[in-house]
């Protein structure tokens, strides 16, 4: 198996618990204790209501494609062979949007809104990551 | 109770360095000589200057510094700024403030960067762009994330499925801009671009091509800023301030509905509420465009048409010189190049002036609006020019 090629930038503080999950083929996000809201990327306050009490939780996997843009120029060697390779923004059924790719589906099949679903990629032997596929119930 | 600035400031002098490839200048030169041009433009002296708003490389501390060391200016207000493309236009109203506050009288303004040269001045800066350390984003670069084009794309394609917008239509952009470009002896591009050489373009970043995205230039352009009272007395016809805005959306490209709407919304409101006029009072637009697309979105941000109608609007030719609504006269980032939005404030202000030779000169032109667009996308400040102070 060759040496995996692509960046994977170090997790910060704030991100560890998520890469963490991830490890754990679990998708983790920051949940708030007081008003609910769900968000990402990880950030020591609730966006929504300033509260700093919130825990990290296991979310559904389960969203939709928002948008995505096709790469046909390489900007890194790691990616040459994978164009056309798309970079997808998935909003999660629990509000927050990820970016990220989705597998087992080619890029000219994507549109806006198609469901998808969390599959996890152990990428190397300390980092996972989360990525999606086509949900198959609709 | 709030003070309205309408029509108490205004652009009084313009200038603009060597523009394309200057391999043998630098950043902070090239900004001096677009300076020193602004003022001789206004007929003032370096001795009258007492403010200085810059930006330039991002990678050069304190830059206003730099310039005022290079100008050998000694001033009582200055400062870099740090709000992307949208720092040009703010900047201009950050002057007036500054003035109406009673900190200085007359403020240069402007940006400079050696884009072109950076990358290919010589062996060895193709070489340190060949091995320059990358820095990866967290959430973005595992997945192939990389360079501006795409926050563009993702919002194009958005924008397409929700509204119908077509290739075609950014196209008409792309093409109307080269079109004034022709006309402009310092655009850089000078070719013609028909709709099918657009149409078939190499794509970047799917949906959009090599002509969707401006083009990288060395050069700077500055203005000067003073009061509408001793701008009378200057040498060229003021360039009157008669609004400005600004809309942050700082919660990022990726939330809400901020890449189907902008900052440009509040931006645009802010500035026709202080102007006292309506975006079909305006003659000509110099809208920052990094991108087709964000062209797409200020244009309809700024009440040109409803939103979602944006292609339809620049696919009947609105943009062209013959059009309801001439846009980016001078060539834009796309054509003429990309100076961070500054050189379509000299623009702005040339058109209200209404200097330019026939062929290139907006007809009757007494209102342009002047768009800044960047921050990682999310930034917006908007400049109301008049040629009458109101």
């Amino acid at each position: 198996m060759s040496e995996y090629n692509k960046p994977l930038p170090p997790p910060s503080v704030e991100s560890e618990p998520f890469w963490d999950g991830c490890k754990r083929h679990e998708l983790l996000v920051p949940r708030c204790d007081r008003c609910g809201y769900h968000w990402f990327p990880p950030a020591a306050t609730c966006p929504k209501c300033w509260s700093t009490d919130w825990t990290w939780t296991r979310v559904s996997g389960k969203g939709r494609v928002y948008s995505f843009g096709v790469y046909h120029r390489a900007y890194h060697k790691g990616f040459a062979e994978e164009l056309p390779y798309a970079l997808v923004v998935v909003e999660l059924d629990e509000g927050p949007r990820l970016t990220t790719n989705v597998v087992g589906c080619d890029p000219g099949e994507l549109s806006c809104d198609m469901p998808v679903e969390v599959v996890f990629d152990d990428v190397t032997e300390d980092r996972t990551l989360y990525k999606f596929k086509p949900a198959n119930d609709g | 109770m709030s003070t309205n600035l309408s029509g108490k400031y205004a652009i009084v002098g313009v200038g603009q360095s060597p523009l394309g490839k200057v391999p043998e200048m630098g950043p902070i030169g090239l900004f001096a000589v677009a300076a020193k041009n602004a003022i001789e433009d206004a007929g003032l002296r370096k001795e009258d200057v007492d403010g200085l708003i810059t930006r330039g490389p991002d990678d050069v501390y304190c830059h206003h510094q730099k310039v005022g060391e290079a100008l050998g200016l000694n001033v009582t207000y200055s400062t870099s700024t740090a709000n992307g493309g949208a720092s040009q236009t703010m900047a201009v109203a950050m002057a007036c403030m500054a003035i109406e506050a009673g900190v200085c009288d007359t403020v240069v303004v402007g940006y400079g960067r050696d884009t072109w040269s950076r990358t290919h001045r010589n062996a060895e800066a193709k070489q340190a762009v060949a091995s320059r350390p990358r820095t990866y984003s967290e959430f973005g670069s595992e997945f192939g994330q990389f360079g501006a084009p795409v926050n563009y794309a993702v919002a194009a394609r958005r924008h397409m499925e929700r509204f119908g917008t077509t290739k075609a239509q950014l196209g008409a952009i792309a093409v109307a801009f080269r079109n004034h470009a022709r006309k402009n002896p310092h655009a850089f591009m000078q070719k013609p671009l028909t709709l099918d050489e657009y149409l078939s373009a190499r794509l970047i970043v799917d949906p959009l091509c090599l002509y969707d995205c401006s083009v990288f230039i060395d050069g700077a352009g500055a203005v000067v800023v003073t009061s509408a009272e001793r701008a009378r007395d200057l040498r060229q016809p003021p360039a009157y301030v008669l609004g400005f805005g600004f809309g942050n959306r700082l919660s990022g490209w990726y939330a809400g509905d901020n890449m189907i709407t902008t900052g440009a919304k509040e931006a645009g409101e802010a500035a026709y509420k202080m102007a006292g006029i309506g975006p079909k009072d305006v003659d000509t637009a110099q809208i920052y465009d990094c991108f087709t697309h964000m062209v797409l979105l200020q244009l309809e941000d700024y009440g040109f048409c409803a939103k979602g109608e944006g292609g339809p609007f620049v696919g009947s030719g609105a943009l062209e010189a013959d059009g309801v609504l001439p846009t980016n006269t001078s060539g834009g980032q796309l054509s003429e190049g990309h100076i961070e939005g500054m050189l379509q404030v000299l623009e702005g202000a040339r058109q209200v002036r209404r200097e330019h030779t026939p062929e290139r000169q907006v007809k009757d032109c007494d209102i342009a609006l002047v768009s800044g667009h960047g921050g990682n996308t999310v930034c917006q400040s908007a400049l109301i020019l008049g040629r009458e102070a109101g």
